[in-house]
């Protein structure tokens, strides 16, 4: 079947596995972690159309040709070269998490939020943030990313 | 990128290679220009390894001094600082990155960091990554290893310029030539250099705390683009071409050995490339193209094990309990203290518990044909060695062994033996291609080991005057040490007590009496290393039990505590001065509104001490954690913001130990297997975590697990003084 993945048509060839395998797996984009398999801990989170979804808890096929967006998929590469990070990503170089493993499904989980909540208070990141597990114990650096990436969003 | 690739270094290898008057291996590269500086440290075991790669490639003297173990090297291209201690999320190459910028006069982003590899032949000792250590016993070599680069550029640098060397001053990796317009950048400097490197004729001066310009401040962490960007390579992501999914069948319980396997339906099934049986070996696993397809066909094999263990997590608990035991201290006289003033009695309970990484473990093996193939694998490991001792002991002392470490996606002392590059090689070698094997979650934490419960009973009394008599403790704890350690049993049991358990196992307060029984129990689950060892647990007793004195005696618990402390002692000047800071901090002496109340403790470890208050609110009919303010003496902090992330962290998993976790055994298999039933602290039920460094000192100390020694303590001392229940069991359920 086909995928579109960060904007690119891909031809993928186990339709019935679990996308997050599919993404990891198949397409390279490892990017996309896999953390429970049951989505509870939110490490595999993918934009399906916009909406953060447990890229655990649907096959490729069920997909459909729907645009999905990985972590891979956000900054701007130039013909040249160059890479320019998205507002998200920039607010966590500044607000560094550890060890990184949830860091792919936190940008994520940011960018669906921002774009439908440009301003979101303490609360809103943290239950958009639900279930979202960090075991290095990040939250507030987290908290204070998505504040950031907010503010950098709205700079010209 | 942290993580290294493998293959040859940069050229054909170091051309030449001396050693220095300061022990420090220099090799002139093969490639133009090129310097290789290796730092020495005092342990000898790396030796071999470094010997005999050099001399495989004729490149070295037959007699090497030291281990080589932090390694600059600088071609045209710029200098990357090869760091033998494994990032899992510590900071560590961000932190020591800082500390070579600061003698090297370059700013941190000018260095490229990675992960030392062994396959470029750097020692495996030396990777051990375990116990706080990486930063407080790397800044002194780093320093010197990288002042002396310094003094060796500067010289080169002054014979290409035609100036007295006492003429460059050095800022952002270029010379400038005092007086002059006239600069030379390094990456130049090593370009044009032709003939042997001059070493400086003596030591170069490391400088002064005064001028640091790296040191001391919260440079960005080097490897937090590459995760950005999904660049970053963990276990779980390792590949190469030609590569296959691998399984392995794990024990139905804990102690069942494999009797009998066939390939039942899984020969058959969509995907399935080998099916490997190796009873003897006590092995049977599947390759297929692709992961999910062998976690299914693993699952259809026909297995026979042995019963194993049927126990259960209360009797697991409960075999843990405090007695006879090995008397650790036995300070004046305790029969007398505790037939006077008035006696309180406690104990307390800790449970088993996961590291819960998320990062599953994972591992990638390429072994190469016929009895002599290579064994090649990438693994998320605290200790390459261990693996590659393991490989060694499955498939011989003689094949050649290579091991390359990933970043790791957390780990907390669970990645310290890391056997799937055993199981990946066995895949790979029956296979006849690369394996990849990756556990799902729920085999990550029933195949763990684990944090062991423990059990402490606390005496003590305190006399009309409001000071402590005596303390009569007796502590019991599942082994942690001896549990992955190669001592024979009959050596521990002699030994009486475990060497982890002892973390964070004495109390630090003056008392005329103390007697302290230390209790080891053999459990029939596997239990070892997690965060900070005994530390969190024991201090949660300790401090627990603090707080029940001072109630006893009518007194405030800090009062109590810094009645208690020792101002002849700089653990106990040190301890004074993080919880005044801690306190003052959390406005301690302000009033709260009902239903809501502070608790504070304090521990020391690995030469650094930490004192919190916990403030709670016990008003909407449960527990809530409403802030926490940290006081930390770490020594020197190299990375501000990078240690301050280890405080906050530390406090979130001790909050989430304290608040959520429990791991459930029955019927001898872990049924807590997955974050629906194991759940760990999320980011809504995480509050604000304030941190401040004091001290200060010339050298850093440990930061990785000190933190988390107080969590719990604070949290059921701020319940109480809330006006709950004292709470003497994790987690706290009020």
């Amino acid at each position: 079947m086909r995928l579109l993945v960060n904007g690119r048509q891909h031809t993928v060839e186990h339709a019935d596995e679990p996308l997050v395998w599919v993404l990891r797996d198949e397409l390279g984009l490892i990017g996309t972690r896999y953390g429970c398999g049951i989505g509870a801990c939110g490490c595999c989170t993918v934009l399906l159309a916009g909406e953060p979804v447990r890229s655990c808890q649907l096959t490729a096929a069920e997909v459909g040709d729907r645009p999905v967006v990985t972590l891979e998929g956000l900054a701007e590469r130039g013909a040249d070269g160059t890479v320019t990070l998205h507002p998200v990503q920039q607010a966590f170089v500044e607000n560094p998490l550890q060890c990184g493993w949830c860091l792919p499904g936190h940008v994520l989980t940011a960018v669906a939020l921002l774009a439908r909540d440009p301003d979101p208070d303490e609360a809103a990141i943290a239950e958009a943030a639900r279930p979202n597990l960090c075991r290095c114990g990040g939250y507030n650096t987290i908290k204070a990313a998505v504040a950031r990436a907010a503010e950098l969003a709205r700079e010209p | 990128m942290t993580d290294a690739p493998a293959g040859d270094p940069p050229g054909s290898g170091p051309g030449r290679w001396r050693v220095t008057r300061r022990r420090l291996l220099i090799g002139a590269g093969a490639t133009f220009g090129s310097l290789l500086v290796g730092a020495p440290l005092a342990i000898e075991y790396g030796r071999p390894t470094l010997a005999e790669w050099m001399l495989e490639r004729g490149t070295g003297p037959a007699e090497i001094p030291e281990s080589s173990l932090v390694w600059f090297e600088l071609t045209g291209a710029g200098i990357t600082l090869h760091v033998p201690k494994i990032e899992m999320g510590q900071g560590i190459h961000t932190a020591l990155a800082q500390v070579a910028a600061e003698e090297l006069r370059v700013r941190p982003d000018q260095l490229t960091v990675v992960q030392a590899d062994a396959g470029r032949g750097f020692p495996l000792a030396a990777m051990f990554t375990f116990g706080s250590t990486s930063v407080a016993s790397l800044y002194t070599p780093i320093r010197e290893a990288a002042a002396t680069v310094h003094a060796m550029l500067a010289i080169e640098a002054a014979r290409q310029l035609g100036v007295d060397p006492a003429s460059l001053t050095a800022v952002d990796a270029r010379f400038l030539v005092t007086g002059t317009q006239r600069q030379l950048a390094y990456t130049d400097v090593i370009s044009a250099h032709t003939g042997p490197w001059q070493e400086p004729a003596e030591q170069p001066a490391l400088r002064p705390a005064g001028e640091f310009t790296s040191i001391g401040s919260s440079a960005p962490r080097v490897d937090i683009r590459a995760k950005l960007l999904g660049e970053a390579v963990y276990g779980y992501d390792a590949r190469v071409p030609g590569m296959s999914y691998g399984a392995f069948a794990v024990p139905p319980r804990f102690g069942a050995e494999l009797l009998s396997a066939a390939p039942g339906d899984a020969a058959g099934m969509p995907g399935v490339q080998q099916v490997v049986i190796d009873v003897p070996a006590g092995f049977a696993g599947v390759v297929a193209d692709t992961r999910t397809r062998a976690w299914a066909a693993v699952a259809a094999l026909q297995l026979r094990w042995s019963e194993g263990t049927r126990v259960g997590d209360r009797e697991l608990e409960q075999q843990v309990t405090a007695g006879a035991g090995v008397v650790l201290r036995r300070d004046g006289s305790i029969r007398g203290a505790l037939g006077q003033g008035r006696i309180v009695e406690a104990e307390y309970r800790t449970p088993l518990a996961a590291h819960a990484h998320l990062e599953p473990l994972a591992a990638l093996a390429a072994v190469e044909p016929g009895p002599a193939g290579k064994v090649e694998v990438w693994v998320p490991t605290q200790s390459p060695e261990s693996v590659t001792k393991d490989l060694h002991a499955a498939f011989g002392e003689d094949r050649a062994v290579v091991v390359h470490v990933t970043l790791l996606g957390g780990s907390f002392g669970r990645k310290g033996g890391q056997h799937l590059g055993v199981e990946a090689a066995r895949l790979s070698a029956a296979a006849g291609r690369p394996v990849h094997v990756g556990w799902t979650r729920e085999t990550d934490l029933r195949q763990a080991f684990y944090r062991p419960p423990t059990h402490t009973r606390m005496r003590g009394s305190v006399g009309p005057d409001g000071r402590i008599r005596g303390v009569e403790q007796r502590s019991a704890a599942g082994d942690i040490i001896w549990a992955v350690a190669g001592l024979p049993e009959p050596v521990r049991s002699l030994i009486g007590f475990d060497p982890g358990g002892l973390l964070g196992l004495f109390l630090p307060y003056d008392l005329p009496a103390y007697r302290l029984v230390n209790r080891r129990e053999q459990l029939p689950v596997p239990t070892g290393p997690w965060r900070g060892l005994g530390l969190m647990p024991n201090t949660f007793a300790l401090e627990s039990f603090l707080d029940e004195l001072a109630e006893a005696a009518g007194a405030d618990p800090l009062a109590f505590r810094l009645a208690h402390l020792s101002d002849s002692s700089d653990d106990g000047r040190r301890l004074r001065g993080v919880l005044q800071t801690a306190a003052r901090m959390a406005r301690w002496d302000e009033p709260l509104p009902a239903g809501r109340g502070r608790g504070i403790a304090c521990s020391g470890d690995v030469g650094t001490v930490v004192a919190m208050v916990a403030e709670v609110d016990l008003s909407g009919g449960r527990l809530r954690v409403t802030g926490v303010d940290v006081a930390v003496d770490c020594g020197l902090v190299v990375n501000p913001a990078g240690a301050k992330l280890q405080a906050q962290g530390s406090v979130v998993m001790g909050l989430s130990s304290t608040l959520c976790e429990r791991l459930r055994v029955h019927d001898g298999q872990v049924v807590s297997d997955n974050f629906d039933t194991y759940p760990i602290l999320e980011m809504a039920d995480t509050p604000p975590i304030r941190v401040a460094f004091v001290g200060g000192g010339q050298t850093p100390h440990g930061m990785g697990e000190p933190v988390v020694g107080p969590v719990p303590a604070a949290v059921a001392n701020a319940v109480r003084a809330a006006g709950g229940p004292r709470l003497r069991s994790l987690p706290l359920r009020p």
